[in-house]
């Protein structure tokens, strides 16, 4: 298993569009990957769970992804979320 | 921020249809229209369709949730609709949705990720999708949302418990003057929150404009609404709040019992017209009462700036010249009587107009108007350019009214309509058929009014033979009846008609001078009981009282109008009587005019002016006490 901390930078923070495209991505690996925010884990294949978690432009987080593309998984997730989910 | 703070039941549309997603579009963006928080449609419904276009909304399980900012916004809100049918949204599980969410936000602020993520917690639960898609009627559909979020966020508070910014209770407040009630209100029902420790902002709606504008975001925190209000206010923009509608004086009076019934007050929705369905327990006589008053107020402006130039006109004239053209013999007096008859001619106009509007709202408007202008221009299907006979003010009371529930009507009708139809009806179905309605309607009317006119015009020519005395209380009686109608006609064409025959040397017309003096009656009798019996009228009505007394003395019947529109059971029968004694005393006396108008200024030149002066103060008395007696007293 491995994680990383990040951050939201995009000024709208994951609402639905960014989320769509987060979970895109995340779906594309077998890793199960979660976002541990505010002392919940949250899935990061579901849309519904990410938006639910109401995600905020500052709002720190971490990836955990465990499986046998992990590392990949969360080198992608990070990066996508640190270029600020396509905004 | 709770889901039920921001979605009303009015919002809520179950078990719809829709062909496809344009259609939902449409549907969900028209139940956005209602909050009132949105200015304009097509704008938020292309931001819908943009944000659609960058990637569907339709998340899983059926579910969408459609969304936008705009600057078109301003304040979030909520609405929600399930399908019988589902629609393919585009969802990336491939499924058709059938449960919609729509949310509209303005530009600043992250709120609709707030909304959205509540909505989303929810929405995982699967019993509570279940739970909503078996929902039948829009409360139940709250019921259950609420019951879940309570669940689900048990510390957060609504809106109603955290310290807000805006205000707990709002009140508009209006009189049909606009000068004290208004504000009296105002201020009773601050005051009072005050010492209840509950923040009430007021909007006051007086003679000078709106002040203090409640805005939609307020209207979307607050508890409850107070409508302290003695004329039309438009209410749609209180869709959905819970809402109390009261005379104005309960407002000065009771505004305790107000503020705190307000929040209990039941949920008012809007749906259409602004006065039909103003209040459920309106009685229809108070109804009709604000609806006059609406287009007394307007056209009291054009009454008083006419009269006063006309009487100007009398003033600077010289009836010597032509005793015929008096008011228009030099170019001054000309000018004055001209300009002052411009302002005259709307006087009618601006009554049914205003009527009609109060009643049908904007598309009234032009409906009433020109109702208002056929009555007085007299059209019939035979003679379309308008005949001899006005319908007068009675004529033009009638065309406010049908004006007003023609449009309603017409607005019934267009609800049948498709949507795609909604954009043309003000500015095509609306002007176009109300105007061929309002034409058709008032050339049955005027016919009427027009063989009427007639049949008493022979009639008093068959009189002409009989007692004089009988005749002059006749035709003065006639020119109090309808002031400018065809009663009032008659007796005034039949009064001139006496003067070709008559004597000039010897003074005039006898009959001349019985329906000049039932002219004139009228408003000295109103302005006499507006100066001795206060206590009979409204502020605005005392204010302009005194200029009665000026066009009374010149003959300028019209100042009467305005407040026998305004109370015509009243007030009619008082002039009537008034003035068909003034006329008798004037045929007793003997008296006689050589001229057909002037007033005061053709005094001098009359036969018997003491018997003259003495029969108009004995008529304008007994006129005013009619008024004291009949009136009731006003708060």
């Amino acid at each position: 298993m491995v994680s990383a901390t990040t951050k939201i930078v995009n000024p709208m923070g994951m609402h639905m569009r960014p989320a769509q495209l987060f979970v895109n991505t995340a779906s594309k690996f077998q890793s199960d990957i979660t976002i541990l925010y505010q002392g919940n884990r949250i899935n990061a294949k579901s849309i519904m769970h990410l938006m639910a978690a109401c995600l905020k432009q500052g709002s720190e987080l971490e990836i955990e992804c465990q499986g046998p593309d992990e590392a990949e998984a969360l080198a992608q997730t990070v990066a996508l979320i640190e270029s600020g989910l396509g905004e | 921020m709770r889901i039920v703070d921001l979605l009303q039941p009015s919002r809520i549309l179950l078990r719809a249809s829709a062909e496809d997603q344009t259609a939902v579009q449409n549907q969900l963006v028209d139940l956005q229209m209602l909050s009132g928080a949105i200015s304009n449609r097509d704008e938020y419904l292309e931001a819908i369709r943009a944000r659609e276009a960058q990637g569907s909304t339709a998340i899983e399980a059926g579910i969408a949730v459609p969304h936008a900012k705009s600057q078109c916004v301003s304040a979030p809100c909520l609405s929600a609709m399930t399908l019988v049918n589902g629609v393919d949204y585009h969802a990336m599980d491939g499924k058709p949705s059938d449960l919609f969410f729509i949310i509209a936000a303005p530009l600043a602020g992250d709120v609709h990720l707030e909304i959205l993520s509540h909505l989303m917690t929810l929405l995982m639960d699967p019993n509570f999708t279940k739970e909503l898609r078996s929902a039948t009627n829009p409360e139940t559909f709250l019921a259950i949302i609420d019951r879940y979020e309570s669940e689900k966020y048990p510390e957060s508070p609504t809106v109603t418990q955290k310290q807000r910014p805006t205000a707990q209770i709002l009140a508009v407040t209006a009189c049909p003057t606009g000068i004290a009630h208004t504000y009296m209100a105002a201020e009773a029902l601050e005051k009072k929150g005050k010492e209840l420790g509950i923040s009430v902002r007021v909007e006051t709606q007086g003679s000078g404009g709106a002040k203090n504008i409640l805005t939609s975001a307020e209207i979307a925190a607050c508890d409850g609404v107070i409508i302290a209000a003695d004329k039309e206010v438009d209410l749609a923009r209180f869709d959905g709040k819970p809402l109390i509608q009261v005379p104005v004086s309960e407002g000065i009076h009771r505004p305790e019992a107000l503020i705190q019934a307000a929040p209990k007050a039941p949920i008012y929705h809007h749906s259409g017209s602004v006065a039909v369905q103003a209040i459920e327990n309106e009685s229809f006589g108070r109804k009709l009462y604000k609806q006059l008053m609406n287009g007394v107020s307007h056209m009291l402006p054009f009454v008083i700036g006419g009269g006063i130039l006309i009487a100007l006109a009398f003033l600077l004239d010289d009836a010597s010249i032509d005793y015929a053209n008096f008011g228009t013999n030099t170019p001054i007096a000309a000018w004055f009587k001209n300009i002052g008859g411009v302002a005259f001619n709307f006087m009618l106009p601006i009554l049914a107009a205003y009527i009609a509007m109060s009643i049908a709202d904007r598309p009234g408007l032009m409906v009433g108007f020109v109702g208002g202008a056929l009555a007085v221009s007299g059209a019939t299907f035979s003679s379309p350019a308008g005949s001899d006979v006005s319908a007068g003010f009675l004529g033009a009371l009638i065309a406010g009214f049908a004006g007003g529930y023609l449009t309603l009507g017409l607005r019934k009708v267009c609800d049948k309509l498709p949507n795609s139809l909604e954009g043309i009806k003000p500015v095509l179905i609306y002007p176009l058929v109300g105007l061929l309605l309002i034409g058709l309607f008032m050339c049955l009317i005027n016919p009427i009014v027009g063989a009427l006119n007639n049949a008493l015009y022979n009639g008093l020519a068959t009189m002409g033979n009989g007692s004089k005395i009988v005749l002059g209380f006749v035709v003065a009686a006639m020119m109090a009846i309808d002031m400018g109608g065809p009663f009032n006609k008659a007796a005034y064409l039949f009064g001139t008609s006496t003067l070709a025959t008559a004597n000039i040397a010897a003074g005039g017309s006898d009959v001349m001078a019985a329906v000049m003096i039932g002219g004139m009656v009228p408003p000295i009798a109103i302005a006499l009981a507006t100066t001795f019996f206060k206590n009979r009228f409204t502020q605005e009505e005392r204010k302009s009282g005194p200029v009665n007394y000026i066009m009374g003395l010149c003959f300028i019947t019209e100042g009467a109008i305005p407040f026998a529109a305004s109370d015509p059971l009243r007030v009619l029968p008082s002039c009537i009587i008034g003035s068909g004694i003034a006329g008798a005393l004037s045929m007793v006396f003997g008296c006689a005019s050589p001229a057909p108008h002037g007033g005061l200024f053709v005094f001098p030149v009359m036969h018997n002016i003491v018997g003259y002066v003495i029969a108009l103060v004995v008529g304008s008395l007994v006129g005013m006490i009619l008024l004291a007696l009949l009136k009731k007293k006003k708060a």
